[in-house]
């Protein structure tokens, strides 16, 4: 796997979105870093090894100042490093609440790379509400898929409620087919999840799966 | 035939047979070196001591003579090779290697290849039987493509008996070199097929698939077998555990206009329809019925579907209303309050498939022992005839009565099912033939 810092740094080389974030050390470090960012921010392990950071207690948002920053970094530090030894930290800027989407990609043993798209949040976890296609996806085809999820509705703006912005998610899908198009090591991708606003989207957790 | 036999409890007997007894014109020979003659036919020790140029060999010989069988058709300059013979890769790593090195040979020959562990294949147009089905289906448009070679051959038989004409049926087996996209190109070309029906088990290029079936104009309908998350590993990303191989075929067959159907049913069902009428342009349906209960039940069919009964143009209503009695009211779905004689089916059929705001038509009869099948059925028959450029589909509900209308209507290219359900997946299935035409294209 990817750590979430490689991860994001090949989703901004392919134009999708990401929020500003560092990796550190040690919880001074972080600390340091967080203060480079502005607050607020978030403190997660970083670790090619973990794969389910939240279930485990390794991630903290929402952090107002540097000695919140100290404390929560060492906590996870030390938890991390129990799983896997080289565990570090990351340091990120907070995103605003959006519409929380998902979108990944899979490399098919048929098909080849594949592209997802969902609600994110208990629609994926629950409804499983997600189209699909098989790459290259071009920008009517993701416009497509977005029409296709039963919970199209809730991104377009429903009674009285903005929609979000379907062309910056529609961009992500795009290069989210290009990426996995050209990059051939990566097996799975997720963007679990991909903030959506009334103007632009974000990708706020990545991660990437490698071939062996 | 390479191991034709004298023996007729032998597959190398009932192919040969087949072959020889369904009234194909071009040259056989039996190849079998210790019989002298087959059904009256000479018979050759071996592929080269065979006079004439060879086009097709088939090849059923035990599976460790097949390597031998091969140089020598390689040797012979053979076309190209049907190997029925099992015993490779579905038997284990053994049998995969034997057929890598067949594959291989046949390949250095520059020879197409069926198979190994194909049922042979049926083609029509030529009235070759080179498969183990007894008897060939009757004459048609529609072609079918069976990974499941006794799935494929008790479709034959299904065929004949629902009188549904076929033009090719071809048993795939291992796909060691031909495969559902090299039989997707050929069909394209093929003047005689209309309508291509696959059952698919798994594809081995995806990617491949895609290419040709996007290449390919004609309708074609496929049953993916196999949809249960059982493949499906613990996966580490949530796109991962999603992201099934069903997903991924749906997503793959649309993408290159491959309609996906359930069942054997409604594959046929569909192809009945997508082989005889012109493309639906849009999804509003017309259904004209001689019974309320049965137009109720298609505009619930249709609706469930994602089709639309919209209200007729007032003109069409204004003439339609002319042949009905008084007290009915014309609505869509039009109930004909129990009549249903020619002129009237003729007259209302042909108002609805002129009106510009209707895009496809059902029609019903519900038989009620008083009345005659066949005459409303010649209304559309004679309707069909005058090629509208709008599909429609027959509907006729009954027994003993109704199943002579059935073949009436199948002589006369009209789509015919025993209910209404069955008839709204066939219209269905039309409107996705266009738009995932459209969307393939894109």
């Amino acid at each position: 796997m990817m750590s979430e810092l490689e991860a994001k740094a090949l989703l901004a080389k392919y134009g999708i979105p990401v929020n500003e974030g560092y990796g550190a050390s040690s919880a001074e470090e972080a600390a340091e870093k967080a203060r480079h960012i502005g607050f607020p921010v978030a403190v997660k392990a970083l670790s090619s090894k973990i794969t389910h950071k939240s279930d485990l207690g390794l991630v903290e948002l929402n952090i107002c100042n540097p000695g919140e920053v100290l404390d929560a970094g060492a906590r996870i530090l030390k938890k991390a490093r129990g799983i896997d030894p080289d565990a570090r930290l990351i340091v990120e800027a907070m995103a605003d609440p959006g519409t929380e989407v998902i979108v990944g990609a899979k490399r098919d043993p048929q098909f080849g790379p594949t592209v997802l798209f969902g609600l994110g949040g208990i629609f994926v976890e629950v409804f499983k509400d997600v189209s699909l296609r098989v790459a290259p996806v071009d920008r009517p085809m993701a416009l497509d898929m977005m029409g296709e999820i039963k919970g199209y509705p809730i991104l377009k703006g429903v009674r009285g409620r903005k929609g979000v912005d379907l062309d910056a998610l529609a961009d992500v899908i795009v290069n989210t087919s290009r990426l996995m198009m050209d990059e051939e090591g990566i097996l799975e991708l997720d963007m679990n999840p991909v903030l959506a606003y009334e103007k632009g989207a974000i990708a706020v957790d990545a991660r990437a799966l490698l071939r062996d | 035939m390479i191991g034709a036999s004298r023996d007729p409890s032998k597959w190398g007997y009932k192919v040969f047979h087949n072959i020889v007894s369904n009234g194909y014109r071009g040259r056989v020979y039996p190849v079998n070196p210790s019989a002298a003659e087959i059904d009256g036919f000479r018979c050759y020790p071996c592929v080269g001591d065979i006079p004439g140029e060879v086009d097709l060999g088939i090849v059923i010989v035990p599976a460790s003579t097949v390597l031998k069988v091969v140089e020598e058709c390689g040797a012979k300059k053979v076309g190209a090779l049907c190997v029925i013979t099992a015993g490779f890769s579905e038997v284990g790593p053994e049998g995969a290697a034997l057929e890598q090195e067949l594959k291989e040979r046949a390949a250095h020959y520059g020879m197409r290849m069926l198979g190994p562990n194909t049922m042979g294949f049926v083609n029509n147009s030529i009235s070759l039987n080179a498969s183990i089905v007894p008897k060939m289906p009757p004459k048609g448009w529609i072609s079918f493509i069976s990974q499941s070679g006794a799935l494929g051959l008790s479709l034959v038989d299904w065929a004949i008996g629902s009188s549904l004409g076929m033009n090719c049926v071809v048993s795939t087996g291992n796909k060691a070199d031909v495969s559902e996209a090299d039989l997707l190109e050929y069909f394209e070309g093929d003047e005689n097929t209309w309508t291509i029906a696959m059952y698919i088990e798994g594809l081995k290029d995806g990617r491949r698939f895609m290419e040709a079936a996007k290449k390919v104009r004609k309708p074609k309908l496929a049953i993916k077998a196999g949809v249960s998350q059982a493949g499906a590993r613990a996966a580490a990303s949530h796109t991962g555990s999603l992201a099934g191989s069903d997903m991924v075929y749906d997503a793959a067959f649309r993408q290159c206009g491959v309609i996906r159907v359930e069942g054997v049913e409604e594959m046929f069902d569909a192809a009945m329809a997508l082989s005889t009428q012109p493309r639906a342009k849009g999804n509003r349906v017309a259904i004209l019925s001689n019974g309320g209960g049965a137009a109720i039940m298609a505009s619930d069919a249709c609706e469930r579907r994602g089709m639309k009964v919209p209200e007729l143009k007032k003109h069409t209503k204004a003439g339609i209303a002319r042949l009905l009695p008084a007290f009915a009211s014309v609505k869509n779905p039009i109930d004909t309050v129990a009549k249903s004689d020619y002129d009237l089916y003729r007259e209302a059929l042909k108002m609805l498939v002129e009106d510009k705001d209707i895009d496809c038509v059902m029609v019903i009869y519900a038989h009620a022992g008083f009345t005659s099948a066949a005459e409303p059925a010649k209304a559309v028959i004679d309707t069909i005839k005058e090629k509208y450029p709008k599909p429609v589909v027959a509907c006729w509900m009954g027994g003993r009565e109704v199943s002579a209308v059935a073949s009436m209507f199948r002589k006369n290219k009209v789509p015919y099912y025993p209910v209404p359900e069955r008839a709204a997946e066939a219209l269905w299935s039309l409107i996705k033939y266009d738009e995932y035409r459209k969307e393939a294209r894109r």
